[in-house]
């Protein structure tokens, strides 16, 4: 029963949270609703068995991403503090495709038959433990490539970002 | 809580993130938005490794990549914010229509 | 020699010298007009020995097989072919010796003398043809090579115009021939002549009379165009503009005979048409009058030939319409004679004197020219029908055919006829022989001795051909009837009349030198103007083709052009509109990303 409260909290969370982010004009409001709704996220991971994933979750989504947000946000101000005036049609417009897009999930998944596995697998096999050997054996092409998305991202990143170069003078 | 109301919730977290991508101007909001969305995929991915899937690890290795993915998709959206921030001393999004026939 | 190596020689070697002439010989006239001369000799040669071998059964080689349909190509030996292909092949080498003289001077000797091998090589395997689709393709090849001589002097350009003219005007003809050709081909699909004409199991005994009327009326309108028929007559003196021996060329024995020739050919099967031979009859009746009144009064000596000629043509498919076979290929064969005989005279006055005027060669001294005015003489003779000469016996068979066959009325018809031809032939002949005044001085020449030669064979061919009718008969396994001798006097009367009238108007001391038509006005006035049939055509079908084109036109610009840009400015305009679409508002497009996600995942997931 307490279980139950606690999933429906971490539920509650991820919904209010992500509520806060959509419909709020205020970015930094916006940012924190992000915060609490991946927190959300991660209890439910962690409900869902996986510990590592939901730190994981907690480290670099809430500790490195939300933080970087925060930090373009300061960088790009202008728009930050002075919100620009509501656009009832544009909002019109995002939630009618939300509910398209909800609705037509939400009946897919009424009508979908999964074909459910019986009990979890056993605990070993959800530890991290067994996570990194998958990972630097079978998975390790995608590991790899990973990190090397990565490497280009950091890469790309800078060479995007940095300012341009001052011209020689002619 | 049974495999559906999981996806629910995925679905339900993903139609938020739209909301919050298609209805803002900035284009730090709209990355927030991307941002739930990715997470709601995330969702569905743990809940099918926990139901359906024999071997667990698969999902949680799929999560992981995701937020690798993320983190490297954060790192370019803010560079090109501030790229265009710099360029256009805004981040309006209905601005940016340079592509626009 | 066997018949397949004569016939070979006889319709490939005019080909053979064609093709070598025209690609090896441009810088060597002399050359290439001795070659084709020697073409022509063998092809004459290898005809007279297939007359000598007589009819034998009709050669025929596959050509290609679709269906049931069979095409072939071969040669077919009855008496008309045997016959006419040697008249062909004679007047053609008459000709071309001739033009030796004629052409002497004429830069592009060379190619004339291509041509009218090309020319004989197509008539002789128009002639000899077995399938009627083998007849069709040399049938136009003949119209081709006549528009090629006739337009000889393409520089000029009336010559220009009057070979477009032949071409165009024998095309109208042409295709009523053609849709002829593919009717009978889906009725019975079958080609080959001889079994088309069979009268147990041949085309009149497998369809209805009324197909077959309509058949034959189409065959008849490529007769009519390219044998020169009212009212697709008006291409042929138009065609007078091609170096004289070429209109002789066409006017006896190469083209305007095709017409005949297919006539002759199909003869059975216009016999099964009633309708149709009727037709014919009227419209060669109609035609042998009109072009004789023509010929009245023109004055240029060639137009006078050229009308003469569609007379006479009339008169060749009168005598077929009316049922005689026999007299068709009579008056034919004589025609082609005496006919060449006249225009390779006028070819001589006009090359002495540089006139087309009969009135001006006769002033300038036109009966100097001994040989050249017996030549007229005889050959006009035997044109206007006198006897003992060619005309009269061939003449004289076509009128005992119509009255024996009770045609009252086109024997009439064919009496007026003859009376004017004798009538313009020696109005044309006083104009020659007796000027109203005398040449002025003497600086003629006299004719050359190879234009004299030809002349003087076909004068001799226009006294003697008369007598073998019954030899031409029995070529076309036929017994000549012998016609009383009461029934030639009318025969003779009209001709003697003509004649009379001719030398009371022309020809006597003080004589009037104007035509007795001149006194009726309005008949003169008609006549004069060719009975304003080219006027006629300019009005209406000219005039009808014009406000044609005009509509065609205006609708060209404004419905189809109209459209067309309607529908392209459509598409830009749809464009432009489109890229309000292409806002470059990417939220818009990538919730209609989303939605589009959606309706494909719930259309999967439905199925």
């Amino acid at each position: 029963m307490l279980e139950q409260a606690v999933i429906y909290t971490f539920v509650a969370f991820v919904l209010i949270g992500g509520g806060l982010a959509a419909f709020s004009r205020q970015i930094l409001y916006a940012i924190i609703g992000l915060g609490i709704s991946l927190l959300g996220l991660a209890g439910l991971f962690l409900n869902l068995g996986s510990p590592f994933v939901a730190a994981m979750q907690v480290l670099i989504y809430i500790g490195g991403i939300t933080v970087a947000i925060v930090f373009a946000m300061m960088l790009s101000i202008a728009m930050s503090i002075r919100p620009p005036d509501p656009d009832a049609r544009k909002l019109g417009f995002a939630i009618a495709c939300a509910v398209i897009f909800f609705g037509a999930v939400a009946h897919l998944i009424r009508g979908a038959q999964f074909q459910q596995i019986a009990s979890p697998a056993s605990e070993k096999a959800w530890s991290v433990g067994a996570l990194g050997h998958a990972l630097l054996t079978h998975y390790n092409v995608v590991f790899e490539t990973l990190s090397l998305v990565l490497l280009l991202a950091i890469i790309g990143a800078i060479l995007i970002a940095r300012k341009a170069l001052p011209k020689e003078n002619s | 809580m049974t495999l559906e109301s999981y996806l629910l919730v995925g679905a339900a977290l993903f139609s938020l993130g739209l909301i919050g991508a298609l209805s803002h101007r900035n284009l730090i909001a709209v990355l927030i938005g991307i941002e739930l969305m990715m997470n709601a995929a995330s969702l569905n991915l743990m809940a099918f490794n926990r139901f359906v899937v024999t071997d667990p690890t698969t999902g949680q290795i799929f999560v992981l990549i995701i937020i690798g993915l993320a983190a490297a998709e954060v790192a370019i959206f803010l560079s090109i914010i501030l790229r265009i921030y710099r360029a256009y001393h805004d981040i309006d999004a209905e601005k940016l229509t340079k592509l626009s026939g | 020699m066997d018949t397949l190596t004569l016939i070979l020689l006889t319709t490939i070697s005019p080909l053979a010298c064609f093709i070598i002439a025209i690609i090896f010989l441009v810088q060597q006239p002399r050359a290439a007009q001795g070659l084709v001369l020697f073409g022509s000799a063998v092809s004459l040669l290898s005809a007279i020995g297939l007359l000598a071998q007589g009819p034998v059964e009709p050669l025929r080689f596959l050509w290609f097989q679709s269906g049931a349909i069979q095409l072939q190509f071969g040669f077919i030996l009855d008496g008309p072919s045997l016959m006419f292909g040697v008249v062909v092949a004679f007047i053609t080498a008459c000709i071309m010796l001739y033009s030796i003289g004629y052409m002497a001077h004429d830069p592009s000797k060379t190619r004339y003398f291509a041509m009218l091998s090309f020319f004989a090589w197509s008539m002789l395997s128009f002639v000899y043809a077995v399938d009627l689709l083998q007849s069709f393709i040399f049938w136009e090849l003949v119209g081709l090579s006549s528009f090629f001589l006739i337009g000889f002097w393409f520089e000029k350009p009336e010559a220009a115009g009057a070979a477009r003219k032949a071409f165009l005007m024998t095309r109208v003809g042409d295709v009523g021939l053609f849709i002829g050709i593919l009717l009978i081909l889906q009725l019975v699909s079958n080609f080959d002549i001889p079994s088309l004409l069979d009268p147990q199991t041949g085309l009149s005994t497998q369809v209805s009379p009324g197909i077959l009327n309509a058949i034959t009326l189409l065959i008849f309108i490529g007769i009519m165009g390219k044998s020169a028929q009212f009212p697709l007559h008006t291409w042929l003196p138009d065609a007078m503009e091609g170096p004289t021996p070429v209109s002789a060329l066409l006017h006896s024995a190469t083209m305007v005979a095709a017409g005949v020739f297919l006539m002759i050919r199909l003869h059975p099967l216009f016999m099964a048409a009633q309708d149709t031979a009727l037709i014919v009859l009227s419209i060669a009746t109609f035609t042998a009058i009109l072009a004789s009144t023509i010929a009245m009064v023109d004055t240029d000596i060639k137009k006078v030939l050229a009308y003469s000629s569609i007379s006479q043509l009339g008169f060749m498919l009168m005598a077929l319409a009316a049922g005689s076979l026999f007299a068709g290929v009579f008056h034919l064969i004589t025609h082609a004679v005496f006919k060449a005989l006249l225009f390779l005279c006028s070819g001589i006055y006009i090359h002495a004197y540089h006139t087309n005027s009969m009135a001006e060669i006769g002033r300038s001294g036109g009966r100097r020219l001994k040989a050249t005015t017996i030549g007229l003489i005889i050959g006009g003779a035997a044109l206007s029908g006198v006897p003992p000469l060619a005309g009269f016996w061939s003449k004289e068979e076509i009128f005992a055919q119509l009255g024996h066959n009770g045609f009252n009325i086109y024997m009439a018809g064919a009496f007026l006829a003859a009376f004017l031809t004798a009538y313009y032939t020696f109005r044309m002949i006083f104009l020659i022989t007796k000027p109203d005044q005398a040449p002025a001085s003497d600086h003629s020449h006299p004719e050359p001795l190879n234009m004299k030669a030809p002349v003087l064979i076909l004068t001799l061919g226009a006294i003697a051909l008369g007598f073998f009718g019954s030899n031409i008969a029995h070529g076309l396994g036929l017994i000549p009837q012998h016609h009383s001798v009461i029934l030639m006097i009318p025969t003779v009367g009209v001709v003697i009349l003509g004649i009379l009238i001719a030398y009371l108007d022309y020809g006597r001391d003080n004589a009037p030198r104007t035509g007795f038509i001149s006194k009726i006005a309005p008949l003169n006035t008609l006549f004069t103007n060719k009975w304003y049939i080219d006027e006629v055509y300019r009005v209406t079908i000219v005039a009808i083709t014009h406000a044609l084109s005009r509509i065609l036109h205006w609708i060209e610009n404004h419905v189809l052009d109209g459209n067309y840009d309607r529908f392209g400015l459509g598409i830009l305009r749809t464009g432009v509109k489109s890229t309000r679409i292409q806002g470059g508002w990417m939220q818009l497009y990538l919730g209609w990303a989303i939605i589009l996600l959606a309706v494909v995942a719930l259309y999967l997931g439905l199925q």
